[in-house]
């Protein structure tokens, strides 16, 4: 469904992306990585939100390089960015009748049933929520679009553990629903438990994928490339 | 006190037509972040092309005659407004500096090609029979109804637009563009498409302006520069992107111009930038603008 070849991004003199290669296809791909590695460029490049300097984005076979978002976003691409990013002027409400289809498979009566939470904050503003309320509904916005691929960025950054529980539900009935994810995220649980294929970014490239199971498994590994402490996370 | 009230009501109404014109202004750089230096520009050929659609259909005692002046002038700024958007402007989104120049330098081409074709002559509307004439008004007397004509389109204008940006799908996506354009593009909304609308809307709103204001006093060359800066200091000091601080910048200058012209004439011209300084001073955003 995706594929991303040898994509490079720079801004200025940094050099971001340099050469990640990557495709998602039906199952879910997690990538995981520390800090200032480059995964959110790579999800904003793959969105046509950053300018990309070498290399290609595909999507079901079309080139989306030099695409404007709205185009990409018209073929299926939807993005839950890093900081979530809702509107403060727009409602609840307003933030989901802007993105709905008519008729899919997501529509808001699905949304307000599986995040009852938006349905009673329906009339408050997008400033007005809590950092849990406004994660539901910058994922709500994305699933709304019905996408064939949803990129979800740290989703579950700043989330309280059970909220983060029922988010991993979600995201592990999207497949069902014929959606392709592409989950990036620094909490290992979270990626490990969505996704069966983990990618590990180091300093704009793809280190190593790996089954999630052997991730999990290998503390080493974490240690390695997520420096994360024996037991930890 | 009939004085007082005099002079208050055409402070109204002045700020009723300043409201007009800023709304437009306002709107544009509300979502697209362009200081549009023509909208004086717009105003004026607005006003300038309705007279020519009024002229010969007043002369053949046409009574649509002012109503097929003002649309031809509204609609004529919409599609100029539109083509400058998607010929000009929309190739530089995000260098304001840019944006600015070039609408500095069409204004200057429009006035001068206005100059050209129409002379130096002011030229002024005859509003219709219908909104002709003086009515009286409680504590005043006789007032030209034109000018109280000229409040309803304000207020007309003002809760249109409320009822565009708060009630209607392009009214979210503008609102949600004004807040993250860039995220809006990534739900799929057309942006540029919506930033031809909105240029489109603004410049009519000039234009209705200049249709508006060349009834109320001649039409000549100069009113470009005069409603483009009366446009800047009522956003300025308003606050910018805002209907509710536009219209309340719109009153503060309105009232201003006409107080100060009644009671220190020499010096009223100084009033509205003195507004202007205090809330620079005070309140960077405007009175109402988000910071």
């Amino acid at each position: 469904m995706l594929e991303v070849r040898d994509l490079h991004v720079r801004f200025g003199q940094a050099h971001i992306l340099q050469g990640v290669s990557l495709s998602v296809g039906e199952r879910p791909v997690a990538i995981v990585g520390r800090n200032g590695m480059g995964k959110t460029t790579l999800c904003q490049a793959v969105m046509g939100l950053v300018a990309t300097s070498e290399g290609g984005i595909a999507f079901g076979g079309r080139r989306l390089n030099g695409m404007p978002p709205y185009r990409i976003a018209r073929r299926g691409v939807a993005l839950v960015p890093q900081g979530r990013r809702t509107f403060p002027s727009l409602s609840v409400d307003e933030h989901l009748r802007l993105v709905a289809v008519p008729g899919a498979s997501w529509n808001i009566e699905r949304v307000y049933r599986t995040f009852p939470r938006l349905a009673e904050r329906r009339r408050n503003g997008g400033a007005e929520l809590s950092g849990g309320e406004q994660q539901m509904l910058a994922i709500a916005r994305a699933l709304l679009m019905n996408p064939k691929l949803v990129i979800m960025d740290e989703p579950s950054e700043g989330l309280a553990p059970v909220i983060v529980d029922q988010l991993i539900a979600v995201l592990r009935g999207l497949p069902a629903d014929g959606m392709g994810v592409l989950l990036v995220e620094q909490n290992l649980r979270v990626a490990t438990e969505v996704a069966e294929d983990v990618a590990i970014m180091v300093t704009g490239r793809i280190a190593a994928a790996m089954p999630a199971a052997r991730l999990v498994g290998d503390q080493e590994l974490q240690r390695r490339y997520l420096g994360v402490a024996a037991g930890g996370r | 006190m009939d004085l007082a009230a005099t002079i208050v009501l055409n402070g109204l109404t002045l700020a009723a037509l300043y409201f007009i014109v800023a709304s437009g202004f306002s709107l544009i750089f509300g979502l697209m972040r362009v200081v549009n230096m023509a909208h004086g520009a717009m105003y004026l050929v607005a006003g300038y092309v309705g007279y020519s659609v009024f002229e010969p259909l007043y002369d053949h005692d046409l009574w649509y005659a002012w109503y097929a002046g003002l649309a031809a002038g509204v609609a004529f700024a919409a599609v100029f407004g539109a083509l400058v958007q998607v010929l000009l402007l929309g190739w530089m989104q995000g260098q304001e500096l840019r944006q600015a120049l070039v609408t500095i330098g069409l204004s200057i081409v429009v006035a001068d090609q206005l100059l050209a074709m129409y002379g130096g002559t002011p030229r002024q509307f005859f509003a219709p029979d219908a909104i002709f004439g003086s009515t009286r008004v409680p504590g005043i007397g006789g007032y030209p109804t034109f000018r109280l004509v000229q409040i309803g389109v304000a207020v007309a204008v003002g809760v249109g637009l409320w009822l565009l940006l708060n009630r209607t799908k392009l009214g979210m996506m503008i609102r949600a563009g004004v807040d993250d354009r860039q995220m809006l593009g990534a739900c799929g909304v057309n942006v540029p498409l919506v930033g031809v609308a909105v240029f489109s809307l603004g410049a009519a709103l000039a234009g209705l302006g200049g249709i508006i204001g060349a009834t109320a006093q001649p039409l000549a060359m100069g009113a470009d520069g005069r409603f483009l800066l009366i446009s800047l200091v009522v956003v300025i000091v308003g606050g910018m992107g805002s209907v509710t601080g536009t219209a309340l910048g719109a009153v503060l200058i309105g009232l201003a111009e006409q107080i100060g012209q009644a009671m220190f004439p020499t010096y009223s011209v100084v009033l509205t930038f003195v507004i202007m300084v205090v809330v620079l001073a005070l309140r960077p955003q405007g009175i109402l603008g988000r910071a």
